[in-house]
């Protein structure tokens, strides 16, 4: 997540052309990648909570 | 709209050909504010006679269901800066509010992979609960309250500033009854209905909020065949295709990731977001609630965008910048355009609601600051009763309600924009690395976590002043002496470091010794100790 993150916020700040180019009219690379850093961090955050609320609680209950 | 009438009520609108109702008494917007504040203190009256112990006037009793709590959280965390704000820099310049949304947004993950669980296992009210678990209480709760105090009130002033000039703006009341209504309100739910009262004004406010935002944005992609792209597009073809990529606001690169730091780590050391999850049953709600907050927030914020493009293109940033400098009143103005002056009145009333809401968290989340950490646990060392606990959290509730007034006041007609980003600094910088040295490592100290959260505090108030934000933009100096806008680059590895170093340098074996039943319970939860 945080790699996610500063990859994009890098790119901000040392290449901002690559970002400004368009992947169609009125669609940049900057403005997709912003939107997926988004939408990536709900993905992980859903991947995480059902994971550790199925699997993780499981293994931790066993320890009891 | 009536284009003729709208400019002569208000000199500020005088100069620029808006046509706007903005700074007129709205009707709309007081029948749904009125609404808004008879349901809300309903339900704090609904709630103060359910609040009977600490436990529910800090955790509403720990019985909030995860939905509800990640509303509560989005709730919390939706401020007015970033509606307006974002929706704002958004219309003005277009990529660069995405920087400010995305940031915001990934602090939530930090929260839940490092945060969530283990606050939830260890504490009870407070985040000081966490880090003074196995270290001695009465220096590390001192520390953790400055960091605390010193958050809130920078997000406070920040907060109460900009609500006393937006009802301004838009209820055309004075500045001064705009922020005496706000704190009255805001004192009454803390006060008599805690922490429940806080969390369902929290989730009315953000569903008024989503349902607001939702909309607005499905009113603006409509004109544009509910297709983005052609909204941007059409952004390009008005101003340049600049506003489609990374521009002014971050010319130094430095800038760009310190501001990323602070947005990012800030979140999972905000106050009232951390006492959020106080008040779910347990570690697995905690983390639902997280995944329910992340999708909310996330798509509000790719509605904010969608709105700032709109009244990028539809209003048009000179415009909206002639109406108020800041960008702030960009989303009014959409409102009104596309929906006349009752959607104005509804969008006004829920900027309001937003406002009030927030500075509620706040508040409660200072007072159990000053009255669980520092009372309770340092000058009574842990002997108050019950009864006297929640009498002394109502008396700190009572006079933070009224600072947060004064403080609205006295900077009245400041820009205290750059407060905010302060406090997310101070939340990366202070609470943050005590947070999590203190949960992850053996060796954490005493004198080490006291350390790292004054160094991180002190540090970021000293920088800040130092650098170009306030010696340039405010005190109006040609250079400043600290040379990055936000200085959670340099203060946040700084509290780590000098919180290891410290550690590293004062061994305290009997705490090391102590990280075991830490552990324990943090994986194990409560029921084990």
């Amino acid at each position: 997540m945080i790699a996610l993150y500063f990859g994009f916020v890098l790119l901000i700040a040392y290449d901002k052309p690559l970002l400004a180019r368009k992947l169609t009219p009125g669609l940049s690379l900057g403005i997709l990648l912003g939107a997926l850093v988004i939408v990536g961090s709900w993905i992980m955050t859903w991947v995480y909570v059902r994971w550790a609320n199925s699997h993780y609680d499981t293994e931790l209950r066993r320890h009891r | 709209m009536t284009p003729s009438s709208a400019a002569i009520g208000s000199p500020l609108l005088a100069a620029a050909q808006v046509a706007t109702r903005i700074g007129e008494p709205n009707r709309v917007a007081m029948a749904f504010f009125f609404l808004f504040i008879a349901t809300t203190l309903g339900i704090t009256w609904w709630a103060a006679r359910r609040t009977k112990t600490t436990e529910h006037f800090y955790a509403a009793g720990r019985t909030v269901s995860p939905g509800q709590n990640g509303l509560a959280l989005a709730g919390d965390y939706m401020s007015a800066a970033s509606f307006l704000g974002i929706a704002g820099l958004v219309s003005t310049t277009g990529f660069d509010g995405l920087i400010y949304s995305t940031g915001w947004l990934v602090g939530w993950p930090v929260v839940l992979f490092l945060i969530a669980e283990p606050l939830r296992n260890l504490g009870k009210y407070t985040f000081a609960d966490v880090v003074a678990f196995r270290l001695r209480q009465a220096p590390v709760r001192m520390a953790a309250a400055g960091g605390t105090l010193a958050t809130v009130s920078l997000y406070l002033i920040a907060q109460m500033v900009g609500a006393g000039s937006l009802i301004r703006l838009m209820f055309g009341i004075s500045y001064e009854t705009a922020i005496v209504i706000v704190g009255a309100a805001m004192i009454a739910y803390v006060l008599f209905g805690g922490m429940i009262a806080t969390t369902w004004v929290q989730i009315v406010k953000a569903i008024l909020l989503l349902g607001g935002a939702t909309l607005l944005a499905g009113m603006v992609l409509w004109r544009f065949q509910l297709n983005p792209a052609a909204l941007f597009a059409a952004a390009a073809e008005r101003y340049g295709d600049s506003v489609l990529a990374p521009g002014r606001l971050v010319s130094k690169p430095l800038d760009a990731i310190s501001l990323g730091l602070a947005l990012m780590f800030g979140t999972a050391g905000l106050p009232h977001i951390l006492m959020r999850f106080y008040t779910v049953p347990d570690a697995s709600s905690a983390r639902k609630s997280v995944f329910y907050a992340t999708g909310l927030i996330g798509s509000f914020y790719l509605l904010t965008f969608v709105l700032g493009f709109g009244a990028m293109v539809l209003v048009g940033s000179e415009a909206i910048r002639a109406v108020e400098p800041g960008g702030n009143m960009a989303a009014p103005l959409l409102a009104e355009l596309l929906g006349g002056t009752p959607f104005l009145g509804f969008i006004a009333a829920v900027a309001f609601a937003t406002i009030l809401a927030v500075v509620a968290g706040l508040t409660l989340s200072g007072a159990a600051a000053l009255s669980h950490d520092l009372w309770v646990h340092v000058v009574r060392k842990d002997h108050a009763t019950a009864g006297e606990q929640l009498k002394v959290a109502r008396v700190a509730t009572l006079a933070l309600g009224i600072l947060g007034v004064l403080l609205g006041i006295t900077f009245k007609g400041q820009n205290v924009a750059f407060m905010v980003g302060l406090a997310f600094a101070i939340a990366a910088s202070a609470n943050f690395p005590a947070l999590v040295l203190s949960i992850f490592w053996r060796g954490y100290t005493t004198a080490g976590a006291v350390t790292s959260m004054l160094a991180g505090t002190v540090g970021a108030l000293v920088l800040i002043y130092l650098s170009p934000t306030v010696q340039v933009d405010i005190l109006k100096n040609a250079t400043a002496w600290f040379p990055l806008r936000n200085p959670a680059l340099v203060t946040m590895p700084a509290s780590f470091l000098l919180g290891i170093l410290v550690s590293l340098l004062v061994r305290k074996p009997e705490e090391a010794s102590a990280f075991d039943r830490l552990e324990r319970r943090m994986h194990l939860g409560e029921e084990i100790t």
